[in-house]
């Protein structure tokens, strides 16, 4: 038979936990019944329980006695009311079986809760005046320990740590004290006063309030308690001690109705463990779907409040907003003045709006009005080409740049200000190379400056940075000179874009960098610190225009936010200084206001003064998050659990594949319903004759059937070679979609696609007419390739989140995809893989181009011109991904469905 | 080949030389306009001691201070530098005094001690750094075993020292100091005059600092006409570039707002020009300055201790000789043939100002050019390795410049020399890669000892004319012990410049490159906190356990009895046992 002999025996027994959770005594299971009623009770918003019931010094009287009884039934939500019942439950059921059910009642419902209230109260009240409500089960927990630990002292006095002997009777203190530290908003007063309380009663000062035996003795007799009610303790118990006698029939008795009751489960649970069919083949698929949902649901719960943080400044040096910025007054007049100076040299003079305005170009004329400016403004001015070649096209241009050197400075430090001639859009941003060049002319005047300021003029703002900070570097390609003047570390960068001639109403930060890399959260946040706190200027976040706040607004930004992360494109000039670990952001001016060039020249000086305080380079904040609104984000520990859940999803599965493969499965080895079902189903026969009551294991080695012959060995070469074969064949694709000329882009694309239809079908073919792979195999295929897929998306998970996150979505498919067994009846399975097939086709990463292509409008041959562009220029490997990870993982999928046509 | 720069100073030095013998005091300030409003101030202060006296310790204007510390740590040659900023050789020229009296970014000291061996130099130079740096207020304490080099020929001995003592370089840099106020002040007690007279009376603090760049030196050297008449000779100097604009700006509002549309100085040919819109004109005129102006105070007649000839020519100004410069009564101007330097003899006791009305600029004073251009960056990205680029750059058409280069390496820094290479670019822009023993004729190398000592890099090379050498190497990042790291861990770590000294021992020029920032891989210090935070809180619990036991009283039963006991009498006997215990408590603390 098909058992798992060979699996290790659970460290954890839940069997145990079982047994003792159906052995607790009847007075602790109603303190944990009326506890957890208490909490549903809380859910309700009409009526506070909490006010009820609490324990507040100040409304204690006579009509409110009822408090000093009802305050250890209340918590606090959920968290409290489950950790106290974990902490709980064990002491109370250790009491009550020492003393009985109905002591336990008559202490616990006496003495013991009102004791601990009564000092508390009068401790809080009359010493320290003041007024602090107090709730929970954690009073009992605190008291009990008390007991216990005078016990503890009594029969071993000290524990030795080193030459110290610390009284065992101080651990509650201890417990006390570590609580009060770790657990906000405990009550140590109220500890306190339990464990006095504790210490009382196991010194045996509080015997007077036991009921005597007697007459605990009598009523039991009259009602005959023992008789009436399950999981009941008798008196009789306490005289004899902890376990001292466990009257065999008095037990096996009461146990009747529970077990009868709970017990219609218990069948059903074994039946489940001992089917390997459940457990291979069942389990993990529903395990695997259970990561996904989980992972899906986690991202939706982001955007609420519990789940995400205020954003703050946790670099002090910036101190954002705290200079006044006195760019204005005449300065506008010499910003006019360039701007004058800079239009005349346009070829059509002043531009107008639309498209004209956006065709000129940065021609030579420009480049050395520019120049002169600088230079008369007494600064140092030099000059970069560079040429770029990608998917046929050439991007070529000359950035111009100049360098306030600081006074006093010693060239270690600098910060870059860019500002391109054409936005990230194509439009011209004449504004922003006058304010910038304005902006020199005034920085250069004050004595400031701890660092140095680069002011960077380039063409467009896609290449022109890239072979710019790439030449800084010194990791320029041929095509792009080196510079020829040069500053210190760069501390941080900021972009401006002023891509129109009217005012503007709000301020968009954009902030991703190639490949999902994202700029310090502090830089962001000084950022808008200055915009709103400073400068009245709104900010707003991935294009979002209108954000009420709401939860739909937060969530939609995140997901902006992530589809540009996980595509990894540069979204501006800022990208490219990402990878060298150089914080940068770009301002764009949005809107029609009241917001004038001056209002951001005064915006772009406070934020370079916040940068110029920087004594280190920014590391304090967060270099993961996902922003959902300018002042909320949610750091990477939140957020990671979401990509991880849908990465494990396959990783389970490749596991339980793994596994299920090194199990021989009975004469009808194949993993079809009906033969596993019967097989389990003969399998319970056989369980039933065995005792209940015997482990698991013991079970499964009496079973005849299940000797050594149960382990089959794998044949893994030509699984690895054909999943190692797949992902090799994947740079293929990556080095056509790179190297091709643009125009050929949307015709390989469309060839791809088909090309995707057929190549797992001839793959199929191919196997199992050359091959005949044994069933096994395949589980052995699917296994290796979701090995890989999981082990590639876990570890891109921390690098590119969102990107990690998009891939296994579309992979998740993937992990529920088998090879139809040959022995179910042919037209059901020619039509399962058909379906499948084209199911799975709607999912390729060609079609999943040309859709998200068609929703969003864009043509196929820019996006792809983008990639070849983002591959070659700025370094970017979503196409690796695509091609290396995704696409081999999908072929494998498909394929495995072609072999169930074959 | 090596171009004399700034003459005048050197003619000064020279001409003050030759009257060391005579005169135990001289002070002097050079003053000369540099383009970009800038102006360079030199002052100059010498004192003499005679060797017989300076070893009876009889100092007279030599400080005591210093010359005490100079006996106790057998130092015979003695070269501290304080420097900030960066001396801007494209727009100013070559430096002033050829780079001789300028030092690292931060503080460079060099000494010549007479020692028996290498350990007992250490041990001296140990002594003196410590003592220099109580005297000076500068942590030159750090320089350790790490930051100390002895350089082999990269600096000569400036004084005549006989051949018979055992002399030992050693060389020491601090790149991340910061020169400020409180270096300036002990600096100024090392004058006769303390800078309450004389030119030294300028020197102020506020305006000193406020400096484009600037850097401060003190030399000691034994100078000897005849091998048995010699003097020690102290020299402190002080050079600042003073940007003239911004040390115009009176104290109460040095905020540069923008000036009022009326003040604005617009291009008024411009077609667009109108009462909103300006291009702005660049100023032509040169712009006045006195300077009181610029320093903030004037010049309080002479120093008194000085010889009468200090008094003569006390003030030079370099500017062509039809520029008009107005002065205070009494003082007397001498104009010197060169066309462009007068100079100025002040009266003892009256104040002394220079005014320099604005003037269109018709001449100016010629700027030499510097004889090379070096540029030392470091390149790569990431924090296991990154790479270091040198560039040389030869302006002149027809020379080939040959230099010494030297550089110090802190050990945390790993250099691969066998990556060194040279490339070779021409006035054609061709990059041509060359080997580079074509450029390095010799070299010295002595590499790092973790912990111990830095690397050390000497070279000799020659550079063609007409053309720009481009040495790279490689270097690995080491990974610092947790305990290694400075509090501000993540702005870098500073790596000292690298010294390139051209020409003979006559008349060396130095250059030194920009300090450098090196960025190590740094560990994310919020866990180590956490970790301190805990075990604080259980250092906490065990001393709260602790001191209750050191600060309890312990009794016997009886006593215990007696004090549990209700009566008065119990009570009472309770107390004196209490105070009984007190009394022996403190007498057998005392024992």
């Amino acid at each position: 038979m098909a058992t798992p002999a060979a699996l290790p025996p659970l460290p954890f027994n839940p069997s145990r936990v079982r047994s003792y959770l159906l052995r607790l005594p009847l007075f602790t299971r109603l303190v944990v019944l009326v506890i957890i009623v208490f909490w549903l009770l809380e859910l309700q918003k009409v009526w506070s329980v909490i006010k009820w019931g609490s324990l507040i010094p100040d409304e204690i009287g006579i009509g409110s006695m009822y408090r000093l009884n009802t305050y250890p039934f209340i918590h606090m939500g959920f968290f409290h009311a489950f950790l106290n019942l974990v902490a709980l439950t064990p002491l109370v059921e250790r009491f009550e079986a020492e003393h009985g059910t109905l002591t336990a009642v008559a202490l616990f419902l006496g003495p013991l809760s009102t004791f601990p209230a009564g000092i508390y109260i009068l401790i809080e009240k009359l010493l320290l005046h003041s007024n602090t409500a107090v709730v929970g089960a954690s009073v009992w927990v605190f008291l009990l320990l008390g007991s216990e630990a005078i016990k503890t002292f009594k029969s071993n006095p000290y524990f030795s740590l080193g030459s110290y002997k610390i009284p065992t009777w101080t651990s509650p203190l201890f417990a006390c004290v570590f609580v009060s530290i770790l657990v906000p908003n405990t009550s140590f007063l109220g500890h306190l006063c339990a464990i006095l309380i504790g210490y009382l009663f196991g010194l045996g000062y509080l015997k007077v309030f036991v009921p005597p035996e007697k007459i605990l003795r009598w009523i039991e007799g009259k009602l005959n308690l023992l008789g009436r009610l399950p999981h009941y303790i008798s008196v009789d118990q306490k005289t004899y001690g902890r376990y001292g006698v466990l009257p065999t029939a008095n037990t096996m008795g009461e146990r009747g109705t529970p077990m009868s009751y709970l017990g219609s489960s218990q069948p059903a649970i074994r039946k489940l463990r001992g089917n390997p069919y459940f457990l291979f083949v069942h389990l993990p698929h529903i395990l695997s779907f259970l990561c996904v949902l989980a992972g899906v649901f986690w991202l939706l719960l982001l955007p609420l409040n519990d789940y995400s943080r205020q954003t703050y400044i946790s670099e002090n040096a910036l101190l954002p907003g705290q200079v006044h910025a006195y760019f204005s007054g005449s300065e506008q007049n010499i910003f006019r003045g360039y701007k004058r100076e800079l239009e005349g040299l346009l070829p059509n003079g002043p531009p107008g709006e639309g498209q004209e305005r956006n065709d000129v170009e940065f021609t030579p004329d420009i480049s050395d009005k520019i120049q002169s400016v600088l230079r008369a403004s007494g600064l140092k001015v030099a000059t970069q080409n560079y040429e770029y070649t990608s998917a046929g096209i050439t991007h070529q241009g000359q950035n111009v740049y100049s360098i306030i050197q600081a006074p006093r400075g010693d060239a270690t430090e600098a910060i870059v200000l860019v500002t391109a001639w054409k936005t990230v859009d194509g439009e011209l941003n004449l504004n922003g190379v006058t304010l910038a060049l304005t902006l020199a002319r005034y920085f250069k005047r004050w004595s400031l400056w701890s660092k140095d300021i680069i002011f960077l003029i380039t063409p467009d703002s896609k290449s022109g940075t890239q072979a710019w900070i790439d030449a800084y570097h010194d990791m320029q390609p041929p095509s792009v000179q080196p510079l020829p003047l040069k500053s210190g570390a760069l501390q941080g960068g900021l972009v401006v874009e002023y891509p129109f001639d009217h005012r503007f109403e709000s301020l968009h930060i954009v902030y991703d960098g190639v490949n999902g890399q994202l700029p310090n959260l502090d830089l962001i946040n000084t950022a808008v610190s200055i915009a709103g706190g400073q400068m009245g200027i709104g900010a707003n976040l991935q294009e979002m225009w209108d954000h009420d706040d709401s939860y739909e607004a937060r969530l939609q930004t995140i997901l902006r936010g992530m589809a540009k992360q996980g595509f990894g494109y540069a979204t501006g000039a800022h990208s490219s200084f990402m990878p060298y670990h150089i914080d940068a952001i770009t301002l764009q001016t949005k809107g029609d206001g009241w917001q004038d060039e001056m209002a951001l020249g005064r915006t772009v000086e406070s934020l370079c003064r916040s940068l110029n305080n920087l004594l280190e380079h920014l590391h304090q904040s967060f270099f993961f998050y996902l922003l959902m609104q300018t002042n909320r984000f949610v750091s990477i520990g939140t957020y990671l659990p979401s990509a991880m859940l849908i990465a494990g999803n396959f990783t389970i599965m490749a596991i339980a594949l793994w596994l299920r493969t090194g199990y021989y499965m009975g004469p009808k080895a194949n993993p079809s319903v009906d033969a596993g079902a019967s097989q389990s189903e003969e399998k319970l026969k056989d369980r039933a004759a065995t005792p209940q009551d015997k482990g698991e294991r013991k079970a499964v080695n009496v079973d005849p059937k299940s000797d050594t012959n149960g382990i089959i060995e794998r044949q893994l070469a030509l699984p690895l070679s054909f999943v190692v074969g797949l992902h090799l064949l994947g740079l293929i694709p990556l080095f056509i979609f790179n190297n091709l000329s643009h125009k050929y882009f949307t015709t390989a694309t469309y060839t791809f696609a088909v090309v995707d239809l057929v190549l797992p079908l001839c793959l199929a073919v191919l196997l199992t007419r050359g091959f005949t792979p044994k069933p096994q195999q395949y589980l052995l295929m699917k296994s290796f390739s979701l090995l890989l897929l999981g082990l590639f998306l876990s570890t891109l998970a921390i690098l590119n989140f969102s990107l990690s996150f998009m891939i296994g979505l579309l992979c998740t498919p993937l992990s529920f995809v088998n090879r139809i067994s040959p022995h179910s009846r042919a037209p059901l399975r020619y039509a399962l893989a058909f379906m499948g097939l084209v199911f799975l086709n709607l999912l390729s990463p060609p079609v999943a181009l040309l859709g998200g292509c068609w929703y969003t409008g864009v043509s196929v041959e820019t996006v792809l011109t983008q990639a070849a562009f983002g591959w070659d220029v700025w370094g970017m490997w979503t196409q690796v991904v695509v091609w290396c990870v995704w696409w081999p993982a999908w072929v494998i999928g498909c394929a495995l469905l072609g072999f169930s046509i074959f | 080949m090596i171009v004399l720069s700034f003459p005048f100073l050197f003619l000064l030095v020279a001409f003050s030389s030759l009257t060391y013998a005579t005169s135990d005091y001289h002070e002097s300030l050079v003053l000369q306009p540099l383009p970009q409003s800038s102006l360079l101030a030199s002052f100059n202060f010498r004192s003499n001691a005679s060797q017989s006296s300076f070893d009876e310790r009889n100092y007279r204007h030599f400080p005591r201070a210093l010359g005490q510390i100079l006996q106790h740590a057998h130092t015979e040659e003695l070269h501290l530098r304080f420097t900030t900023g960066r001396w801007d050789a494209e727009s100013w020229g070559s430096r002033p005094w050829n780079g001789v009296k300028e030092g690292n970014t931060g503080v460079e000291l060099w000494a010549w001690i007479d020692a028996t061996d290498d350990q007992e130099a250490f041990a001296k130079w140990i002594t003196l750094t410590q003592s220099l740096s109580g005297l000076f207020c500068a942590s030159l304490n750090f320089i350790d075993s790490t930051r100390t080099t002895r350089p082999v020929a990269s600096f000569a001995p400036t004084g005549d020292h006989s051949v018979s003592s055992n002399l030992h370089l050693l060389h020491g840099t601090l790149p991340g100091e910061v020169v400020c106020t409180e270096n300036l002040t002990p600096f100024l007690k090392l004058l006769p005059c303390k800078g309450k007279a004389g030119v030294a009376s300028l020197l102020d603090g506020h305006k000193l600092f406020d400096a484009s760049w600037q850097s401060m030196s003190v030399d000691i050297r034994r100078v000897c006409s005849r091998p048995d008449d010699c003097l020690v000779q102290i020299e402190q100097t002080v050079d600042i570039v003073l940007d003239l604009e911004r040390s115009k700006r009176p104290r109460d509002n040095p905020i540069p707002r923008p000036v009022s549309n009326e003040q604005l100085v617009c291009d008024t040919s411009k077609p667009y020009h109108g009462e909103d819109t300006c291009y702005p004109l660049e100023k032509t005129s040169e712009g006045g300055w006195s300077l009181s102006e610029i320093f903030g105070r004037t010049v309080s007649g002479v120093c008194p201790l000085g010889d009468s000839q200090s008094a003569e020519e006390t003030i030079c100004l370099r500017v062509p000789h039809e520029r008009g410069v107005a002065i205070s009564d009494g003082a007397v101007e001498i104009r010197k043939p060169d066309g462009f330097t007068r100079c100025y003899t002040l009266q003892p006791s009256s104040a002394f100002d220079l005014v320099m009305p604005e003037q269109e600029a018709t001449t100016h004073v010629p700027l030499d050019e510097p004889v090379l251009r070096a540029e030392r960056t470091i390149v790569g990205h990431g924090v296991e390795r990154g790479g270091m680029r040198i560039i040389f750059d030869n302006p002149s058409d027809t020379d080939a410049v040959e230099f010494m280069y030297f550089e110090t390496l802190p050990w945390f820094l790993r250099p691969y020399v066998h990556t060194l290479q040279a490339t070779t670019t021409g006035r054609d822009g061709v990059r041509r890669q060359v080997p580079s023993s074509q450029f390095i004729k010799e070299t010295f190398y002595r590499p790092a000892i973790d912990r111990e000592r830095g690397t050390q890099l000497e070279l000799a090379l020659s550079v063609p004319a007409a053309s720009i050498v481009t040495l790279t190497y490689h270097f690995e990042k080491a990974i610092l012990r947790y305990t290694e790291y400075p509090p501000d861990a993540n702005r870098g770590f500073n790596v000292a410049p690298a010294v390139i000294k051209l020409g003979g021992h006559e008349n060396p020029i130095y250059i030194r490159t920009t300090s450098l920032l090196l960025p190590l891989p740094t560990p994310d210090f919020s866990m180590p906190y956490n970790v301190i935070i805990l075990t604080s809180t259980v250092i906490a619990l065990a001393f709260g356990s602790i001191f209750n036991l050191l600060v309890r009283r312990f009794v016997s039963v009886e006593e215990a009895a007696a004090l549990n006991s209700q009566s008065l009498k119990g009570r009472l006997a309770g107390k004196v046992i209490a105070f009984r215990d007190r009394i022996k408590g403190k007498s057998s603390k005392v024992e």
